[in-house]
């Protein structure tokens, strides 16, 4: 009688547990296939892109890929919590930020985070467990971290789903996105960046984005939630545009998955919504852009008939007669016989935009974001203290989180924190290595709370080719690029601007030129009066 | 300034907005279009009144109003109208192109105040009467000014005093004048969006959806067609100008105008603004209706909703004296023209060129027109909630794509206007409801996430939607409730909800200044200037007569 009851309860006992581990709080997700790109071993690489995809009606009712698959599937994971940096004058300030939690050796490099499956989906092995700190310092064993034999660049917390290998539903290995929380505590917690990890794709990806709260250590007192908002998105999806007002909030300890197409190519970034005077000021700000299409055109066929392809496609095509709201219609002057790049899996040319005249094109590209500090805020946020909106006054000006002198600092930036010891919290330099004759592409973002910014150029003149993530070019065809000194950006606001150094006889080896503010107030840190949003050019 | 220090640190935290959302349920049919008042000649006053704040301060503010009734009102569907002898901003003047226009101003200032006057950039202005101004002829205290100009061209502009601006701009004396096209193009009349505005209602016997359009295109260009619009001024306020002005003119009270003393001295600068408007009213109150009677001095609001497919004309101008980077989720703006003047292709003038925006940055003085849309397209998931496999009818509805994409078809159709590549495509792989599996996202466990006020309850769109993803589970399945189905998806906590998962259930998108520091009411977040932009499924009616 009894061991029928106990073996009654211990098949209760397996049932609940089956039942609850769908209810798991943290999470990742990165499917290996989905219905837009259903052949898993094609989504770990861009294919070339022949023409749009062909659909026909699959059997469930909707439609599904016949042939022509574009693009693949790209994830990343980040955490939203709080973190530490360092100023240009030296002083450690507090911040709410978004920290890495994959593709950490990549970011570590100054690349973006953003994986293909089979990076993402693969188990952290090494011999020793990974550490606090960002990127985890425990792959070279060194103190401190040696970057060099740092290489993990999969899903922190990532782990086989035992539960579900016992229940018979999975087979080993079974990364169905069950995660070991301890992993992503002792990465998450006060990992965070200024700016946030940086995010790039492919058009014709599909990305999935998992934000995991793992809480902000120095503010026990807050249970506050974060977001993701994409900034920018055309007919972006209420459910995962991340304003909290308007769709849901992710609660500390729980992870949440964003799911997007990829929107036209251009320039986007993200930040938090929540509280955003407060969220945003105090750090939780990023940067994200998309690659055309056209880098996948392959060098047989021309810019403009890959183009015109693309019109073939409701959703790629850019009619100007019907969608007032697209700006990359055929180049009025026609098919200018300039082939596409795309050789061997690689893109060896880069466009900005699908332009179809090859008008965009750059030999490197630099993501400029541009923030600001008040170290008031930043204090008071920190100790607990009521937090003056209406007063609120930037003294120290950001390029990708730093400020000049640092913004020269090659390699990530380190800064001490409360657990006293080195995190890595500011990856990205601001340093534009431009090789000589070449071009550069400058990916600006503002996402400052109170005031404009101006960036101006001394020496190379800037061509501003898109605005708000879309191509400048009238509904006729024509291209309406002009050439500048200085851009003036809003938080909220972004632009593309190409850096022409291929004129040597100007621009040669070793000669170096400055990006920096003509608002004179704002090149300083704080009290100390040089400094600031300045970085720059060196011809390579 | 007073500190505020508990109700900082207390409303901080509140997502949900728990004090405001009594005032905001009230809001829930409350919507805005471009009201103002007609005719060719308007009899304007400056008068002083107070403008109230949702912290529950009362500013003293000057503002241009109706010295008697106006010749008319419009839109006509709007009724419950009225043009108090102060607003701010001022009454929106709304004309015809080619038309002549008087404008007579009575200055109903306190003597102290001065002279006042108004500036019409854009438009060649004769002024009589009065007395002779720096930049225009003004009205004396007490005395009038009559300014006369054509209504040379279509469009949009502002209009602002032009004595004192530092100090009369900031107490609310500006406003917009509104140009209709004398000849709208033939393209822009009897479209198929006319042909869709209420007809699924219409076919269900409800009543259908009213025309809140003062004209059908902004310019006479067939690109410049719309179905709907909506004007947003933006401007500031520091409570202490006001505060100086009010007690300079109370101690000043008996003074005579023009006697030595007789004037103000306000301190406009230093400046720090902690008020931050659309149309006069800081969030939560700009999403309250037009004309509300608790706002006798800020009768315009800021509440968009549209259709999927709609063309949205936004009229945005720039008041008070800072830039403000005004973000649009949700999708870009191509503007049309600023200042009334169209932004067209060198080689084609039926090919606008202007940018696209989604962060539409206002300058002072500054008007502009532009045009939005939201239809889902490339999302990659059908965001109707659409399931072949679904027991609900709704859920099966037909996609035939134009050629551009879209089910136009049938104007009655419930899903006008649905991107069709993405039909019945799901989202989710365990279905939480009866909306097809098999998509790409597993849906988290709801405990993880906290649910926001303007929450429709589900990734999709309209109250059937809802339901249908919170209903019934499929028998069967681990999750199945059938035949315990809930029939409408009341997300919680109930009782905080201002787009009702089981009434409107739209697509919540916030609108708003993205210098964030300006999101905020007197210190206070949430507040200032923002609104929630709602795109609402055809089975909701948009009526915007208030």
């Amino acid at each position: 009688m009894s061991r029928i009851i106990v073996s009654i309860c211990a098949l209760a006992l397996i049932a609940v547990v089956a039942a609850t581990a769908t209810a798991q709080s943290f999470r990742v997700q990165c499917p290996t296939s989905t219905i837009t790109h259903p052949n898993a071993a094609n989504n770990n690489s861009e294919p070339a892109y022949a023409g749009p995809t062909s659909f026909t009606n699959g059997a469930a009712g909707y439609q599904t890929p016949s042939t022509n698959v574009n693009g693949a599937i790209k994830c990343q994971q980040i955490s939203g919590g709080d973190g530490y940096a360092s100023m240009g004058d030296g002083t450690q300030t507090y911040m709410f930020s978004f920290g890495p939690l994959s593709g950490l050796a990549d970011i570590s490099n100054g690349l973006p985070g953003t994986e293909f499956p089979n990076v993402f989906n693969s188990v952290y092995s090494g011999a020793k467990p990974l550490r606090p700190g960002d990127p985890a310092t425990t792959d070279g064993g060194a103190s401190p971290a040696d970057l060099a034999v740092f290489g993990f660049n999969g899903a922190i917390g990532l782990v086989p789903d035992a539960d579900s290998i016992a229940a018979g539903n999975c087979t080993a290995p079974c990364l169905d996105g069950h995660v070991d929380p301890r992993q992503i505590m002792d990465v998450g917690v006060m990992n965070g960046n200024i700016p946030a990890p940086l995010m790039a794709i492919d058009e014709d990806d599909e990305y999935f984005l998992t934000l995991t709260n793992v809480g902000m250590i120095m503010r026990p007192d807050l249970f506050e939630q974060h977001t993701v908002h994409f900034h920018g998105y055309p007919n972006a999806s209420a459910f995962y545009d991340g304003v909290p007002d308007a769709s849901v909030a992710i609660n500390i300890g729980g992870s949440f998955t964003y799911y997007y197409l990829a929107p036209d190519a251009g320039t986007y970034f993200y930040h938090c919504h929540i509280t955003p005077p407060e969220h945003l000021q105090m750090g939780m700000v990023g940067q994200i852009y998309v690659r055309p299409r056209q880098n996948r055109v392959p060098s047989t066929t021309t810019l403009y008939a890959a183009l015109s392809l693309q019109q073939n496609d409701p959703r790629t095509a850019c009619k100007s007669s019907v969608d007032i709201l697209c700006t990359n219609p055929l180049p009025a002057g026609g098919d200018n016989n300039t082939p596409g790049g795309f050789v061997g899996g690689t893109a060896t040319k880069k466009y900005a935009y699908n332009d179809g005249d090859g008008s965009t094109s750059y030999d490197v590209e630099y993501p400029l974001q541009i923030h600001g500090f008040d170290p008031n805020f930043h204090f008071v946020g920190m100790t607990f203290n009521p937090e003056g909106f209406a007063d609120m006054k930037d003294k120290y000006f950001l390029l990708n989180g730093r400020s000049y002198p640092d913004t020269t600092t090659p390699g990530p930036m380190q800064t001490v924190s409360a657990d006293g010891t080195d995190h890595f919290s500011q990856a990205l330099p601001s340093i534009i290595n431009i090789p000589a004759g070449k071009k550069a592409l400058l990916r600006i973002s503002d996402l400052d709370v109170t005031e404009y910014q101006t960036l101006a150029s001394l020496g190379i003149p800037m061509e501003v080719i898109g605005l708000n993530a879309k191509l400048l070019r009238d509904q006729a065809g024509n291209n309406l690029y002009y050439n500048t000194n200085s851009i003036t950006l809003a938080g909220g606001e972004s632009l593309d601007v190409i850096l022409d150094a291929s004129d040597t006889t100007k621009y040669q080896s070793g000669q170096v030129f400055y990006l920096f503010t003509p608002q004179l107030d704002h090149l300083a840190n704080d009290a100390e009066n040089f400094g600031g949003l300045m970085t720059e050019i060196h011809i390579l | 300034m007073k500190p505020i220090t508990i109700k900082i640190a207390f409303l901080k935290t509140r997502v949900l907005l728990p004090a405001i959302l009594a005032v905001v349920s009230l809001a829930a049919t409350a919507h805005a279009a471009a009201p103002g008042i007609t005719g060719t000649t308007f009899n304007l006053t400056a008068q002083p009144a107070y403008l109230t704040q949702p912290d529950g301060q009362a500013i003293y503010s000057w503002g241009y109003g109706c010295s008697q009734a106006p010749s008319g009102y419009a839109p006509s569907a709007i009724t419950h109208t009225f043009c108090n002898s102060m607003q701010v901003p001022g009454p929106t003047l709304i004309v015809t192109e080619g038309q002549t226009i008087t404008v007579n101003l009575a200055n109903n200032l306190p003597a102290a105040a001065g002279n006042t006057s108004i500036l019409f950039p854009g438009f060649q202005v004769k002024s009589s009467g009065g007395v002779v101004g720096l930049m225009t002829q003004e009205a004396a205290p007490g005395g009038t000014v009559t300014y006369t100009f054509k209504a040379s061209s279509p469009g949009t502009r502002s209009y602002y005093s032009g004595t004192q601006g530092d100090l009369q701009i900031e107490m609310g004396l500006y406003g917009a004048i509104i140009v209709l096209p004398a000849a709208v193009p033939a393209a822009c009349t009897n479209t198929q969006n006319d042909h869709a505005r209420g007809a699924y209602l219409a076919s269900i016997g409800q009543p259908t959806e009213g025309d809140f359009r003062l004209a059908s295109a902004a310019y006479d260009n067939p690109k410049t067609c719309y179905d709907r619009e909506y004007l947003f001024q933006f401007s500031e306020m520091d409570p202490r100008i006001h505060q100086q002005a009010l007690n300079q003119v109370t101690a000043l009270k008996s003074c005579t105008a023009g006697a030595a003393g007789c004037s103000l001295q306000v301190a406009t600068e230093p400046y720090h603004p902690a008020y931050f408007m659309i149309n006069g009213r800081s969030m939560p109150d700009d999403m309250d209706p037009n004309y509300a009677a608790e706002y006798p001095h800020q009768p315009y609001n800021g509440n968009p909703h549209l259709h999927p497919g709609d063309q949205v004309l936004l009229r945005i101008i720039g008041q008070g004296r800072w830039q403000h980077p005004f973000h649009e989720h949700a999708n870009h703006v191509r503007i049309l023209a600023r200042d009334g003047n169209l932004i067209v292709s060198a080689t084609d003038a039926n090919s606008l060129a202007g940018p696209a925006l989604f962060t539409t940055t206002t300058t002072p003085g500054q008007a502009m027109d532009g045009i939005f849309y939201y239809t889902g397209r490339g999302l990659n998931w059908d965001m109707y909630g659409h399931s072949s496999t679904s027991s609900d009818g709704l859920a099966k509805l037909n996609c035939t794509a134009d050629v551009n994409g879209y089910n136009t078809g049938n104007p009655a159709a419930l899903n006008y206007y649905e991107w069709c590549q993405d039909h019945d495509k799901p989202l989710q792989v365990a279905p939480f409801g009866d909306v097809e599996g098999g998509g790409p996202v597993t849906l988290p466990d709801p405990n993880i996430l906290t649910n926001g006020a303007w929450f429709g309850g589900s990734p999709y769109l309209g109250v059937d939607a809802t339901a249908r993803a919170t209903g019934c589970m499929p028998s069967g399945t681990e999750q199945s409730n059938s035949p315990n189905c809930g029939t409408t998806g009341v997300t919680p906590p109930s009782g905080t909800i201002a787009n009702s998962p089981g009434g409107e259930a739209g697509f919540a998108f916030m609108w708003h200044s993205h210098n964030e520091r300006e999101i905020t009411t007197n210190n206070a977040f949430p507040g200032g200037m923002m609104m929630m932009m709602l795109v609402d499924s055809r089975e909701f009616a948009i009526d915007e007569s208030n």
